[in-house]
C-alpha cells in the first residue's frame, strides 16, 4: 500500500475522539476521561432552549443528511405550546457510498446521545427516536450499550444532569428500505407503518411522529454539537464557508487506494480529498466521480470545492457526503445500471414515475448493457429522467432521475459504442468493481479494492451476535 | 364561510373558498385535470401525479389534488410543462398496463382510456416485455381483481381505510412489485366491497355478477332509487335485452355521499327472476287459475265493499304514489280505518315524534349528522340494514369529531367508534327508557342528534321511543327516525296508519294495526284481507298469528311481485311492477323525495300498485281518474298539507343536449384534428347519442370521471337539495310547523288495539332455560328480493343463536355447539354464539335459511327456552 503522503491534513471535530482513540473511543470510561457529556450538561443546566436553538443558528450548521437545511432553523419550525414533541434521529444511512454515520455512531455512540440531548433540550422534547439501519449491527449494539449507561450515569432518564428536564432515547433497527431514510417514510415505519413518504404539509416540524410536533436530524448533524455547544459559533465557522461552515465527514470510496471517512472543512477541495484517500488506484485514471452519493450527478474533474453552494454550481450536489471515485475501468452503462437498479428496487411504489420510470430505465440499460441497444434509446432514457425528475411524490424519485441523466449525458458516447458495437466493450470481471454500488450494499468500502485506512470495522459478529457489549 | 380568494386558472379568474383543493375548483370552472388516485369522497393522496400544474412562482409541477388554492395563484393545467407530464404520466402508466381493453368489463367507461385519449400521447414507446402476475382473482364472492390492469391509484385501499373501515384490501411489496392484494386467508368480505369496483380507474377490480354480461355500450340506463332499505341510496339500473344487468351508486352527497352497499349494487337479480308473477291468479279450489285483469278486480271488488270489516296492509316497498293510493282507496273507497304498513316493524311507534318535530319521521338530515357534536343511536345494528347510514354515522363520528351514544342490548357495528355504550337487556329488568333518561341527564355538546329505528321485531318499543322523544325535547335536538324499508316513510306520511291520516293528521276514527288485523281476520272478525307488497307470513313478527289469518275464511287479494307464502294462501293474486320497472318516489328516512326512472316495461301483465289500487276504485263504482304519475300528484298536492306545492317535475332529471367530447382547443394541442381520432374513442357520441349522463335511455359510455365532470356542467344532474331531491315542507327546512302540528298521540291506545299485548298464556315457562327473544335482520337474509338474487345467495349467514357467555356457562354449553332455542311450539337446532349480549337475552337473526325467527315469537315481547342440543 502506498504511504500518504501527509501534505493534505485532516481537520477533526465529529471524528476528534474516534480518531484520537481509536482503541476505546465508545467506552463510557473513555468519553467521561475525555470531558464527554460536558457540553450537554452545561446547556441543560445554564442555557435557556432559546439561546441553544439561537446558537446552532449563529453557527450556520446545516443538516449533514443530505438536503443541507441549516439545523437552527429547522429546530425553530417547532410550533409553541404543542406537547409532547420528539426528536427523532435519522441513523438509516442509506445511501450507496455513505459510511460516515455507521463509523460516527460505532466509533463515537456517546457523542451521539450527548447531541440528541442538546437536541432535546433545545426542542424541549422529552422523547427521542434513533432510527437505525437494519445492518447496523456493531453500532447498534454498541448505541444499545451506551444508552444503557447513558441512562445509569443519570444522563438520561428523568430529571437529567441533576436538572428538571427528562429525557429517554428509544432505538429503533430498521427493515433495510433505503426509503426509510427519507424523513417522512422513516416516521411511518417508526409508527409500524409501511415505510412510505408522507404528504406534506403538514410537514414533520408541525405534524411529524404521532402526530405531534417533530425534529429529524442526521446522526452526523446531531454528533457535531456536543463540540459545537463547547467551543461556541464563532469557533466552528472558523472552518468551512459563509454558507457551508465547519467541516464534514466525507465517505471516500472507488477505485483509490485508501477508502475510508475523511473529515475536512467544507469548501476543501475535491483533488486534496482524493489525495487524503491515497490517489487512484495504480494503473487506473481517473474518469468518473459520484461527489454526493448515488443521486448526485457525477463529475469528471477534480477540480471543485466541496461544499454545498460550489457543488450546487457544477451541477451537482454535496448530498451525504459519499464520494466515488471510479477509473477508467468503469463501464458507465453498467454503472448507470448498477445505480438505476439500486434505485428500482428500493423505489416505494407509492408514485407513478418512480415506480414505472426506473422499471423502464433498468429495462432499457439491461437491453444496452447486453448489446441490444437502439440508437434512440440514449434519448429514451433522457426522456424517462425528465419524466420523473421533478414529479415524483418524493426525493427518491429525483434522486434516480439525476443519476441516470448524468450517467447519459456525460458518457453519452460510451452509451453510443455499446449499441454501435452490440456489445459491452469493457472486461466482464472489470464490471464487477464498480464503487457506486458497493455502500449501499453494506459493504462500506471494505467490500472493494484495498483495505480502509480507518475507521470501518468490519463485524465478524454477525448481525444477531448475542454480544451486546459492543467491544 | 370561509375566506374567499382570487385564484387564475388557465387565464380565467375565479373567486374560490380559501385552502380548497386546486382540482374541485378548476373542475368548477370546466376545466378537467385528469386524475387517477384523487377521489372527492376520499382524503387526496396524490400518489398517480396525474393532476400536476403549472402554478407560477413554483419550481415544480404541483398536484392540483392536494394543492389547496391561494390568493392570487395563477394556474396552467394545459401549458407545455404540464401537459408534457400528463403525457408522460400516461406513458408510464401505460407501460405495464395489459391494454386488454377488448375484454375488459371497463372498456367504454374506463377512466385510463377515457383520460389516455384526452391527455396521452399517441403510442407507446415502450418494448420491453410486460409485469405479469396471475389473472383474474376471485378475492370475494362478488369481486374479481386483475393485478396486471392495476394503476395503484390506492382508491380501493383508502376506501375500505377510510369509507367502510374493512381493511381486506391492501398494498403489498414495493417498488415496481407493488400490488394490491387481500391476505391470502381472508376474503373481501365487506358489505361495502362494490364501491371499490365502482371507483376503480381501472379494469382491475371488476364485479364477479356483471363479468362479461355487457360492454358499457350496450346497456340501458336509468336513475333511480335503492329499494332495499330506508336511506334510498340514489343509483342507475342498467338493463342489457331486457335483462337488469347492473346497478351502480349515484353520487349524492346529500344522502349517500358516493356509496351504496353490496345489498344494494348486487340484489337486482330478483327483478328479472323467473318467479315473478306476470298475470292475476284467481283460487279455484285448492289451485290457482291465472285470470285477466278484468276478472281479478271485478272479484276482489265485491269482496272489499265489507268496510270496516276490510283490512288493509301495505309493504314496505311500495312508493309514495302507491301509498297515496293505498291509504285513499281503504279510508275514501272501501272506507275502512283499518289500515297499517308496519310489518316487521310491527307496532312500532312512529306516530309519538310527531311530539317532538310535527312529524312522525326524522326532523334532521343525514347531513345534521356531520354537523353534530353528540349523537345518541337506539335501533338496530345499521351495518346490517341500513349500512350507508352506517358509513355516514362513521363519518360523522370518525372525521366531524361527534361523539356518539349507542343503546343496544347486543354489540352492533357502531359499538366499535362510540364514547357511551349502554346495554340494555329487558331480561334483568333494566328499563330501556330508564336508562335512556338516567344517561342523558345534563349537558350534551350541542347540536345534539337523535337516531331512532324500530330495532326488534315483536318487541314493544313504546316505551323506549317515549324516552327518546323526551330526551330529543330536553335537548332541543332533532331526531333521525329510521323506518326500516325503501317506502316505509311514504306509508307514513300517506297515512297507511291507523292512527295517521296522510300529513300526519290524527285519523278521525282510530283503526285497528297490522296485529289487530290479522287477529280480527283470524277471529272471523275481518272478513277481507288485502295485502299489497307485503308477506306477513315471512315478516310479520308472529308467523303463526299470520298463517292463521290467512288461512282463517276471510278472502284475501294479495299484491306481489313472487308466489310468497302469503301469496301462496290467498284468494286473488294480482301482478305487481318491480322497482327497475316503475316511474314514481321513494321518500327515505330523512323525508327526501326522490325519483325513480322506469328502465324496463313490467313484466307480462304485472302493473303499479297505484294503477292497482285506482283500477278497483274503479271496479267498486268509484270516478277515480289516475292516468299517469302526475294525476296522482295533483291529488297528493291537494290532499297531503305537507306535500302541497311539491313539483314532481322539480324531482325528474333535466336531459339537456350532451356537451361535445373533447375540448377542441386541447385537441388542437394534442396535435390532432377534431375528428381525427380513430379507436375506441372515434366511437364516443358528439350529440349523436343524444344522452346526458345519468338521463334515462340508451347508456352513454364514458368513465364516471367524466361523467361526473360532465354532469356539473348540466345543472340539475347531480342531486342536490332542491333539485333532484326535496324534502317535503314541515320537514327539516320548516321545524316551525311543529307547534302546530296536531296534538301527540302518546299514551293513546288504539282504539282497537291487539288483544295480545300480554305474553301468550300456555305451558308455565321454565325460567332457568327461558330468554328474551332480540331479532333482526342481517344484510343478505331471506327476503323475499335477496333470496332470488343469485349473486348474494352464497354469501348469507345461517341461523344462529347468540348468548351472554354467563348464560352459555350457566348451560353448560360453549361457543359453536348446538343448542335448542323454542318457542311458540317451533323448535329450532342453532348455533351458539357467544357475544356481547345482556344476560337473559338470546339474538336471533331474524330471516336466515333455515329459521325464521318471527316462528318462534307469539305475542308482542316473544320469549324463548334454550336447551343444550
Amino acid at each position: 500500500m502506498p504511504e500518504s503522503n501527509n501534505l493534505v491534513a485532516e481537520t477533526h471535530v465529529v471524528l476528534r475522539r474516534a480518531r484520537t482513540f481509536p482503541e476505546d473511543s465508545w467506552t463510557l470510561s473513555r468519553v467521561l476521561d475525555d470531558k464527554g457529556y460536558e457540553s450537554a450538561k452545561t446547556v441543560i443546566g445554564g442555557m435557556s432552549p432559546e439561546a441553544t436553538v439561537d446558537l446552532v443558528k449563529e453557527s450556520g450548521l446545516r443538516g449533514r443528511g443530505g438536503a443541507g437545511f441549516p439545523t437552527g432553523v429547522k429546530w425553530s419550525f417547532i410550533p409553541k405550546d404543542v406537547f409532547p414533541r420528539y426528536v427523532v434521529v435519522n441513523h438509516d444511512e442509506g445511501e450507496p457510498g455513505t459510511f460516515k454515520d455507521r463509523e460516527i455512531a460505532e466509533r463515537d455512540p456517546h457523542q451521539l446521545i450527548e447531541g440528541i440531548a442538546i437536541a432535546a433540550w433545545a426542542c424541549q422534547a422529552n422523547k427521542a427516536f434513533i432510527y437505525c439501519r437494519g445492518e447496523f449491527a456493531l453500532g447498534s449494539r454498541r448505541l444499545d450499550a451506551a444508552i444503557g449507561e447513558a441512562y445509569e450515569q443519570g444522563f438520561l432518564g428523568r430529571g437529567i444532569f441533576g436538572s428538571d428536564f427528562d429525557l429517554d432515547i428509544i432505538l429503533h433497527r430498521g427493515a433495510g428500505a433505503y426509503i426509510c431514510g427519507e424523513e417522512s417514510a422513516l416516521l411511518d415505519s417508526l409508527e409500524g407503518y409501511r415505510g412510505q413518504p408522507r404528504l406534506r404539509p403538514p410537514f414533520p416540524a408541525i405534524k411529524g411522529l404521532y402526530g405531534q410536533p417533530t425534529v429529524i436530524n442526521n446522526t452526523e448533524t446531531l454528533s457535531t454539537l456536543p463540540a459545537l455547544l463547547s467551543n461556541g459559533a464563532d469557533w466552528f465557522k472558523q472552518w468551512g464557508t459563509e454558507k457551508s461552515p465547519g467541516t464534514k465527514v466525507f465517505s471516500v470510496s472507488g477505485h483509490i487506494n485508501r477508502p475510508g471517512n475523511y473529515e475536512i472543512p467544507l469548501g476543501t477541495s475535491l483533488a486534496d480529498l482524493l489525495e487524503l484517500g491515497g490517489g487512484m488506484r495504480s494503473g487506473g485514471e481517473l474518469k468518473a466521480i459520484i461527489p454526493g452519493g448515488a443521486s448526485a450527478p457525477l463529475l469528471t474533474s477534480t477540480d471543485v470545492a466541496m461544499d454545498f453552494e460550489a457543488l450546487k454550481d457544477a451541477g451537482t450536489m454535496l448530498g451525504s457526503g459519499a464520494v466515488v471515485f471510479m477509473d477508467d475501468s468503469t463501464c458507465m452503462v453498467r454503472n448507470a445500471l448498477v445505480t438505476t437498479e439500486f434505485f428500482e428496487h428500493e423505489s416505494c411504489g407509492k408514485c407513478t414515475p418512480c415506480r414505472e420510470g426506473t422499471w423502464w430505465a433498468v429495462k432499457v440499460l439491461e437491453r444496452i448493457e447486453h448489446g441490444q441497444g437502439r440508437a434512440e434509446d440514449m434519448d429514451l432514457l433522457l426522456d424517462i429522467a425528465d419524466g420523473i425528475d421533478g414529479r415524483s411524490f418524493c426525493p427518491l424519485g429525483d434522486a434516480a432521475s439525476w443519476a441516470l441523466r448524468s450517467n447519459v449525458k456525460v458518457f453519452r458516447e460510451e452509451f453510443e459504442q455499446h449499441v454501435v458495437d452490440g456489445r459491452c466493450p469493457f472486461e466482464p470481471e472489470e464490471r464487477n468493481l464498480v464503487g457506486a454500488m458497493s455502500g449501499g450494499l453494506g459493504l462500506g468500502a471494505a467490500g472493494i479494492g484495498p483495505q480502509p485506512s480507518a475507521g470501518i470495522e468490519v463485524d465478524r459478529e454477525g448481525r444477531d451476535g448475542s454480544n451486546g457489549s459492543g467491544n | 364561510m370561509a375566506d374567499l380568494v382570487n385564484v387564475t386558472i388557465n387565464g380565467s379568474q375565479i373567486q374560490a373558498e380559501k385552502g380548497r383543493m386546486l382540482i374541485d375548483v378548476a373542475e368548477e370552472m370546466g376545466i378537467f385535470v385528469p386524475r387517477f388516485c384523487y377521489h372527492p369522497g376520499m382524503k387526496s393522496v396524490a400518489v398517480c401525479r396525474m393532476c400536476l400544474v403549472q402554478i407560477e412562482g413554483q419550481r415544480k409541477l404541483l398536484p392540483a389534488c392536494a394543492t389547496p388554492v391561494d390568493d392570487g395563484m395563477n394556474v396552467n393545467t394545459s401549458d407545455e410543462q404540464a401537459v408534457d407530464a400528463q403525457q408522460g404520466m400516461l406513458e408510464f402508466l401505460l407501460i405495464n398496463h395489459p391494454l386488454d381493453c377488448p375484454i375488459c368489463d371497463r372498456g367504454g367507461e374506463c377512466p385510463l382510456q377515457d383520460q389516455t385519449y384526452r391527455h396521452g400521447p399517441g403510442a407507446s414507446r415502450y418494448v420491453e416485455p410486460k409485469r405479469t402476475y396471475e389473472k383474474a382473482l376471485e378475492i370475494s364472492d362478488l369481486v374479481v381483481l386483475d393485478r396486471e390492469r392495476c394503476v395503484l391509484c390506492w382508491r380501493c385501499v383508502r376506501f375500505c381505510d377510510e369509507i367502510s373501515g374493512d381493511r381486506f384490501i391492501q398494498l403489498v411489496d414495493r417498488g415496481p412489485g407493488t400490488q394490491i392484494l387481500t391476505f391470502s386467508d381472508e376474503p373481501f368480505n365487506s358489505y361495502f366491497s362494490g364501491n371499490t369496483i365502482q371507483i376503480c380507474p381501472v379494469g382491475a377490480l371488476t364485479s364477479l355478477p356483471y363479468r362479461f354480461a355487457s360492454r358499457p355500450w350496450d346497456l340501458q340506463t336509468a336513475p333511480s332509487v335503492c329499494a332495499y332499505c330506508s336511506v334510498g341510496c340514489p343509483i342507475t339500473n342498467e338493463s342489457r335485452s331486457g335483462q337488469l344487468v347492473r346497478c351502480q351508486a349515484l353520487p349524492n352527497e346529500n344522502v349517500n355521499d358516493f356509496w351504496i352497499c353490496d345489498k344494494g349494487r348486487f340484489g337486482y337479480h330478483y327483478v328479472s327472476s323467473e318467479e315473478r308473477l306476470e298475470t292475476p291468479l284467481v283460487r279455484k279450489g285448492d289451485e290457482f287459475a291465472p285470470a285477466s285483469w278484468g276478472e281479478a278486480l271485478q272479484l276482489a271488488a265485491e269482496k272489499l265493499g265489507g268496510k270496516e270489516r276490510v283490512g288493509v296492509i301495505a309493504g314496505g316497498h311500495l312508493t309514495t304514489e302507491d301509498a297515496f293510493g293505498v291509504s285513499r282507496l281503504a279510508r275514501s273507497v272501501i272506507g275502512t280505518p283499518h289500515l297499517d304498513s308496519r310489518v316487521q316493524d310491527a307496532g312500532a311507534p312512529y306516530e309519538l315524534f310527531r311530539s317532538a318535530g310535527g312529524v312522525a319521521g326524522s326532523t334532521a338530515t343525514l347531513n345534521d349528522l356531520e354537523e353534530a357534536k353528540t349523537i345518541w343511536w337506539v335501533g338496530p345494528d345499521p351495518k346490517e340494514s341500513l349500512p350507508v347510514l352506517f358509513l355516514r354515522l362513521r363519518k360523522a363520528v370518525l372525521d366531524r369529531g361527534a361523539h356518539l351514544t349507542v343503546v343496544s342490548p347486543r354489540r352492533i357495528s357502531l359499538d366499535e367508534f362510540a364514547d357511551t355504550v349502554i346495554r340494555t337487556s329487558e331480561a334483568d329488568d333494566g328499563s330501556v327508557a330508564g336508562q335512556i333518561a338516567e344517561k342523558s341527564k345534563g349537558e350534551l355538546e350541542d347540536p345534539v342528534v337523535v337516531c331512532w329505528g324500530p330495532a326488534h321485531p315483536g318487541r314493544d318499543e313504546r316505551a323506549t321511543v317515549t324516552a327518546v322523544v323526551e330526551l330529543a325535547r330536553a335537548h332541543d335536538s332533532k331526531v333521525l327516525v329510521c323506518p326500516p324499508h325503501a317506502g316505509s316513510q311514504g306509508l307514513l306520511d300517506m297515512g297507511v296508519h291507523p292512527l295517521m291520516e296522510p300529513g300526519y293528521a290524527d285519523a278521525a276514527l282510530g283503526g285497528r294495526d297490522t296485529r289487530a288485523i290479522l287477529e280480527g281476520a283470524a277471529k272471523g272478525e275481518i272478513d277481507t284481507l288485502l295485502l299489497l307488497g307485503v308477506d306477513p307470513i315471512a315478516d310479520f313478527p308472529d308467523a303463526g298469528l299470520a298463517q292463521r289469518a290467512l288461512e282463517s275464511k276471510a278472502f284475501s287479494i294479495v299484491v306481489e311481485l313472487f308466489p310468497t307464502e302469503t301469496a301462496l294462501r290467498a284468494d286473488v293474486v294480482m301482478p305487481s311492477a318491480a322497482y327497475a320497472e316503475r316511474d314514481g318516489t321513494f321518500t327515505n328516512l330523512e323525508r327526501r323525495l326522490q325519483k325513480l326512472e322506469r328502465l324496463m316495461t313490467p313484466v307480462g301483465a304485472a302493473r303499479d300498485p297505484w294503477k292497482i289500487c285506482t283500477a278497483l276504485a274503479q271496479a267498486m263504482g268509484q270516478e277515480w281518474k289516475w292516468h299517469d304519475l302526475e294525476d296522482v300528484w295533483e291529488d297528493i298536492r291537494k290532499t297531503v298539507p305537507t306535500h302541497a306545492g311539491i313539483r314532481l317535475e322539480a324531482l325528474k332529471q333535466q336531459a339537456p343536449a350532451p356537451a361535445p367530447f373533447y375540448e377542441p382547443a386541447l385537441s388542437a394541442q394534442h396535435g390532432r384534428a377534431e375528428g381525427a381520432m380513430g379507436g375506441p374513442g372515434g366511437q364516443y357520441p358528439k350529440g349523436h347519442r343524444g344522452g346526458a349522463p345519468f338521463q334515462t335511455g340508451q347508456n352513454w359510455p364514458l368513465s364516471w370521471e367524466l361523467r361526473a365532470f360532465e354532469a356539473k356542467q348540466r345543472p340539475g344532474l347531480i342531486p342536490a337539495p332542491g333539485g333532484l331531491s326535496a324534502t317535503p315542507a314541515g320537514g327539516p327546512d320548516a321545524p316551525s310547523r311543529a307547534s302546530e302540528a296536531a296534538q301527540p298521540a302518546a299514551g293513546t291506545p288504539p282504539a282497537e288495539a291487539s288483544s295480545a299485548s300480554t305474553r301468550p298464556s300456555g305451558p308455565p315457562i321454565d325460567r332457568d332455560h327461558s330468554f328474551v327473544l332480540y331479532s333482526g335482520r342481517l344484510i343478505y337474509d331471506e327476503g323475499a328480493m335477496v333470496r332470488r338474487t343469485a349473486a348474494l345467495r352464497g354469501i348469507q349467514a345461517k341461523p344462529f343463536v347468540e348468548m351472554n357467555e354467563y348464560d352459555v356457562k350457566r348451560l353448560e354449553v360453549a361457543d359453536g355447539d348446538e343448542v335448542v332455542v323454542s318457542g311458540n311450539g317451533v323448535e329450532a337446532r342453532l348455533r351458539v354464539v357467544v357475544a356481547d349480549i345482556g344476560a337473559g337475552a338470546v339474538f336471533v337473526p331474524y330471516d336466515q335459511e333455515g329459521l325464521r325467527a318471527n316462528r318462534l315469537m307469539a305475542g308482542i315481547d316473544p320469549v324463548v327456552e334454550v336447551k343444550p342440543g
